[in-house]
Parts: structure tokens; C-alpha cells; sequence
């Protein structure tokens, strides 16, 4: 894949979170990850391992005082970072659209869902207000909400939770934008809505054919949704693989801790996490960023940071003795 | 119709409210010492004469009675006579109460004027002249007592500058005050098509208007500037701007949000000042209500006292009121 054909091109994205007291906090650790387009790829990790950082980081909006300290993000051969403020906020919300995790909040709560759909249609794509409405109307059909004329009259807080993340999805897709950011996008739903919801999703993102980041915590999701999986930890790409290479043949041991996490075999489970998370003798910020955690850690991994390496087509990982035998 | 229902049920309890009022504040105006009938006889009066009169007051009988008394005066409109102006309490108060209100209502739409934007300006960055300088302007409008900068003021714009008129009343004693209608001198000189005493009312509402509106921005803006702050963080807002929404639209937005922090401060503001303006009302002779009650309670003239709370009181409630159908109109969560 070279740089020209892939859509968004993060390399060596490192975010800083600066504080007063302690040591400054890396929310991304020299990132790399490429998109092409029309790809759908999943992004995997827990809490804290920098998702949505990275997520807000694409679109140059790390909340403060973080702050990107090095590194590229370049969308269709754009630099987003050396382009001015103005130019970026016209890319936003029209190339590059993000769906939310929690909209009945994020969602302006005066504004009627119809308003804020149009807003959007009324600022990146020029048109007047009552084509704007237009817009909208046909974005609440597109995304099969019942009783769409109404609806457009609706205020967010007297939506469902999967009928707001609903419209987010209208929000987000108005403008047929080249690139969709979810993160975490139906973490609040349940079950059932949550696969409505996804399916929708990915309907609407392969017609519009968006490629899409795909950030989620449940790797089950990714299983169903994305064409390649990457796992974050810690700030970096620890695997990233085709979907059906990862779920064939998982590389790293974090890959599966998280796999076990999610299987319902206690005894799978047990053999891939260990008990003990301190240890003595790493020295901060060398060595294997995981190797606390890992149940396959070796002396080397204490001393020395392993880098992404390839292992057969298209699979890397980095990890100093990943599961798998390299190819 | 909901919004009808609404202020039908608010109205209802106006009712309870008052009487609690007018209960509450009728037995502690009474507890100031001080006896209306030594101070209507003068130091010479004989024993018997205050006697007979403390009895023609009723002031000799028990305090429930003279409550009970009060009450049946009070529905019936009546609240007593002055015995300083010797007119009924209740005409006094219309005469003074929209000069008051007319000098309070002015004055912090001028506060607003200044301790809005200044207060969103602040917000938008951290640092910067516009940030220190709505600190310090915070700091200053609280520390500084608003009759100070009233006698500041009377001494730039009047004594050195003679731009003012002299801060004696609400309008030249030259001038032939416009028939009244609301009591507004500004208002009721327009509606007269008076020119003259339109140009000299508003004279003399200049400086103290600016007095209030200057003291009062304070408060505003601090409102402004915290709920600004707490607002452009939000989650909705950095929804906007990660949808790319133009600066000026998430910025509208956000100053949208903050308006029901605002009414609140600004509602709160009014309520005080109907009898918090009394020291600038001193200082000007302005010969307002709150001035008005001052006088009462100095000299043991308790209807005046007790009329100004109970007018007070149904303001503060007509404001709160006005404030919760603004609060209807503004966030459609309340409408539920």
C-alpha cells in the first residue's frame, strides 16, 4: 500500500499530556496506522490505551492541555496538521465525521435533531436552509428512523438512546465523507439495538463507501465489521492483521488476553492473565510496554522495546516472541 | 396551554407566599424599638396624649390583633398611612416604585451590556488582556461600594466636568414632569411627546444607572465567564467543533447554553436591588421606594416598611415568575 493510495496516513503520532506535578503522560507512543479507502478497520483496546485520544488527534482536536508533540497525519495527501485552522474545520464534519459514544449528551440540547442535521448540510455543503432541512429529512429516512417528519421536530432528550445514535449517524454521514472516525460508538446500547445500530452503519458507510475507523473496546464487534483489526495498547499498534488472519492466528499476547477476556473459558482465561502486575527490575519506559502484564515475559522484554514487525502478509505485531512462529 | 396551566399554578401559591411574607415580616418590624406615637407627639407630649393616641393606632392592643387588623386592611388593598407623608401608603409606593424600578431596570441592562461579553471574551482564552482585565474588573465591582462610585462619579461628571446635572431627583426642578401614566418619567415623557423633560429625565438617570449598571456588571460576569468556560468545555460543544461547525456557530451555541446562568444571576440581581439600590437612591435624592422604607424604619413609621415588603415581595415573585417562562422558552428540557 503506498502513502498516495491510502486515505489517512498517521505516522509517529505522539501525544503528550503535560502535568504539573508528575512526569508527562503519553497518550500515543509514535502511533503508525494507515487506512485505504473504503477500508473498514477495527481498532481494539482497553481503557486508557488511547483510542480516543487518537481518534480526537486525527481530527486535531486533542482536548487540552494535551498536545501532539510529534508525528504525521496526513488525509488524502493533506497534512491536517500544518493546514490552518479554518481550512481543517472545513474538513472536519464534511471528509472526516466521527460518530460518538454517548449523543444524548453530545447532542445539542436546544437545538431539534432536524436543526442539527441541517447545520451541517447548511455549512459544508452550501446549501440553503430549507434544502439544508431537506437534507436532514432524508438523512433521518436514510438512517430508518420511524416517523421521520416528526422526529425532525424532536428535541434529543426525547429520543431513545439507539434513535440518537441514529441520528449521530445522519450527522455524520450528511456530507458523504471519505473518512468515518466511531469510537466507541454503541457502547452505551444494548444488545440488540447495538447490532441494529452497527449493521446500519455499515450499510450506510459501504453505500456511501467511507472508509471507517472503527474504534471499540469489544473485539467481538470488530469480528463482524472490519476487513483488518489493529490492537492499541499503551499508545501503540501492538497487532494489526486481516480479520480473518487475527482471528485465525493471534500474535501478540495481549491480542489474546483480550480474546480470552472475552471467550467464556475461565481456564483460557486464567492461562493468559497473570496475577502479579508489578515487577522489580523494568526500568520506566524501557522494555516491552505490556511485559508486566505478559504471561510469556522473558528477560529481554524487561531490557529492550520490541518494534512492530511483519510476520507473514500484511500481520505485524510487536512483540520479541509472538505466538506465532514468523512465516 | 401547558405554559397557561403553569402560571395558573404558580399564581395559586402566590397567595400562601405573601401571607407568609407579610406574617414573617410583620412581627419582626415590629420588634424594632421605637414607638410611632412618641415620635408623632414630639418631646413635649404629656403621657396622656401619646396614651390616647398609641390607642387610636391600635399599636396598644396585642400584637395578633394588630396582625389580624393589618390583614383585613391588606385584602381590601389598603395598606395603612404614612404618618410622615400623611397619605396612604399605597399611593406613595406607585409613586415611588417605578422610579426605583425605572433606575434598577435601566441600570443592569447596562450591566448586562458590559458583564456579558466581557464575561464571554474572558472565557474564550485563558490568558491575555481580555482575561485580566475582566479579572480584575471582577475583583474591583465587588470591593468597590456603589455609593463610593456614585460620589466618584457626581465629583468627575458633575462637579469638574459639568457634563451631569446636579444629583437632585429625577429630573430638573425647571422642567414640568409629563402627566403620569406608568410612572416612568422616561416612558411617560416619550408617550407625552416631551421632548424637554424626556432629554432632562434621562440626564438624570445617567449617572446612577451607570453607578448600578458598573457595580452590577461584576456579578454577570463572573456568572458568564464561569458558565462560558463550563460550556465550551462540554461534551456538545466539542461535538460541534468535531463537526466542523464554523467558529462563530459553536461559539452562538455555546453563548445559547450559557443564557439560563445568566437570567438566573440577572433575576437575582433585580430582586436585590428593588431595596439594594438605596444607598445610590440616597446619594441622588432619587426619592425612590427603597429610600422610602429606609425612612419608615427610622422613624418608627412601620405602614411604609411593611408596604415595601409586601410590594417587594410581589415583584420578586412577577420577576421569578417572567424568569421561569424565559427559562421555558430557552431550554426545551423544561418543557418536558
Amino acid at each position: 500500500m503506498s502513502a498516495a493510495a491510502s486515505i489517512l496516513d498517521v505516522a509517529d503520532l505522539w501525544v503528550a499530556f503535560p502535568s504539573y506535578r508528575e512526569a508527562t503522560i503519553y497518550a500515543l507512543k509514535g502511533l503508525d496506522l494507515r487506512i485505504a479507502p473504503g477500508e473498514m478497520i477495527g481498532l481494539v483496546g482497553e481503557s486508557g490505551s488511547g483510542k480516543t485520544t487518537l481518534a480526537r488527534a486525527i481530527m486535531g482536536l486533542v482536548p487540552p492541555p494535551g498536545v501532539i508533540e510529534r508525528g504525521q497525519v496526513a488525509f488524502a495527501g493533506l497534512d491536517l496538521r500544518a493546514m490552518d485552522e479554518e481550512t481543517r474545520r472545513g474538513l472536519l464534519g464534511r471528509d472526516i465525521a466521527m460518530v460518538i459514544p454517548n449523543p444524548r449528551a453530545e447532542l445539542n440540547p436546544v437545538l431539534t435533531v432536524g436543526q442539527q442535521i441541517a447545520n451541517i448540510a447548511l455549512h459544508h455543503l452550501g446549501v440553503g436552509r430549507k434544502e439544508a432541512m431537506a437534507v436532514a429529512l432524508d438523512m433521518l429516512r436514510a438512517v430508518r428512523i420511524p416517523d421521520p417528519e416528526r422526529r425532525l421536530h424532536a428535541y434529543p432528550h426525547e429520543l431513545s438512546g439507539g434513535m440518537a445514535q441514529r441520528v449521530v449517524i445522519a450527522i455524520a454521514l450528511a456530507c458523504s465523507p471519505k473518512l468515518v472516525i466511531s469510537d466507541d460508538a454503541t457502547s452505551g446500547l444494548d444488545v440488540t439495538v447495538q447490532a441494529q445500530v452497527l449493521d446500519l452503519l455499515q450499510s450506510m458507510v459501504r453505500q456511501k463507501g467511507a472508509a471507517t475507523l472503527f474504534i471499540t473496546r469489544d473485539i467481538a464487534i470488530t469480528a463482524h465489521f472490519c476487513s483488518r483489526i489493529g490492537i492499541i495498547y499503551d499508545g501503540q499498534i501492538v497487532e494489526m492483521a486481516d480479520t480473518r488472519a487475527f482471528f485465525a492466528r493471534p500474535a501478540h499476547p495481549y491480542s489474546i488476553m483480550l480474546l480470552a477476556a472475552f471467550s467464556h473459558n475461565p481456564a483460557l482465561r486464567a492461562r493468559w492473565t497473570r496475577g502479579d502486575v508489578a515487577i522489580a527490575g523494568q526500568r520506566a519506559g524501557a522494555g516491552c510496554a505490556f511485559a508486566p502484564r505478559c504471561v510469556r515475559r522473558q528477560p529481554r522484554c524487561l531490557a529492550e522495546a520490541p518494534e512492530l514487525r511483519t510476520l507473514g502478509f500484511g500481520h505485524q505485531t510487536r512483540c520479541h516472541f509472538p505466538v506465532q512462529a514468523p512465516a | 396551554m401547558q405554559v397557561l396551566r403553569y402560571i395558573g399554578r404558580r399564581v395559586l401559591f402566590v397567595v400562601p407566599q405573601l401571607f407568609g411574607i407579610i406574617l414573617v415580616s410583620f412581627f419582626l418590624v415590629k420588634l424594632i424599638p421605637g414607638d410611632p406615637a412618641v415620635m408623632m407627639l414630639g418631646p413635649t407630649a404629656s403621657e396622656q396624649s401619646i396614651a390616647d393616641l398609641r390607642d387610636k393606632l391600635g399599636v396598644s392592643k396585642p400584637l395578633v390583633v394588630q396582625f389580624g387588623r393589618y390583614m383585613h386592611d391588606v385584602v381590601r388593598g389598603d395598606l395603612g398611612t404614612s404618618w410622615q407623608t400623611t397619605r396612604p401608603v399605597t399611593e406613595d409606593l406607585f409613586q415611588r416604585f417605578p422610579a426605583t424600578l425605572e433606575l434598577i431596570t435601566l441600570g443592569l441592562l447596562v450591566a448586562i451590556a458590559i458583564g456579558f461579553p466581557l464575561g464571554v471574551a474572558a472565557a474564550r482564552r485563558k490568558r491575555g488582556a481580555v482575561r485580566r482585565f475582566a479579572d480584575y474588573y471582577g475583583l474591583l465591582a465587588g470591593a468597590v461600594p456603589d455609593f463610593w462610585l456614585a460620589l466618584v462619579l457626581i465629583f468627575v461628571f458633575y462637579t469638574l466636568l459639568g457634563w451631569s446635572p446636579p444629583p437632585l431627583g429625577r429630573i430638573d426642578m425647571a422642567v414640568i414632569p409629563p402627566p403620569t401614566i406608568t410612572g416612568s418619567l422616561v416612558i411617560d415623557s416619550l408617550l407625552a411627546g416631551d421632548l424637554r423633560a424626556l432629554l432632562s429625565a434621562l440626564g438624570h438617570l445617567l449617572l446612577p444607572v451607570l453607578t448600578l449598571g458598573v457595580i452590577n456588571a461584576g456579578p454577570i460576569l463572573k456568572m458568564t465567564q464561569s458558565t462560558m468556560e463550563r460550556t465550551l468545555n462540554s461534551e456538545f460543544i466539542r461535538y460541534a467543533e468535531t463537526c466542523g461547525l464554523p467558529r462563530r456557530v459553536v461559539l452562538r451555541q455555546a453563548v445559547r447554553a450559557a443564557l439560563p446562568s445568566v437570567l438566573t444571576i440577572v433575576s437575582v440581581l433585580y430582586g436585590f436591588l428593588i431595596g439594594g439600590a438605596v444607598l445610590v437612591e440616597i446619594v441622588f435624592s432619587w426619592g425612590g421606594a427603597g429610600q422610602y422604607a429606609v425612612q419608615g424604619v427610622l422613624n418608627a413609621d412601620l405602614n411604609p416598611v411593611l408596604g415595601f415588603v409586601v410590594f417587594s415581595a410581589v415583584l420578586s415573585l412577577v420577576i421569578y415568575l417572567i424568569v421561569d417562562l424565559l427559562y421555558f422558552a430557552l431550554d426545551p428540557r423544561m418543557r418536558g
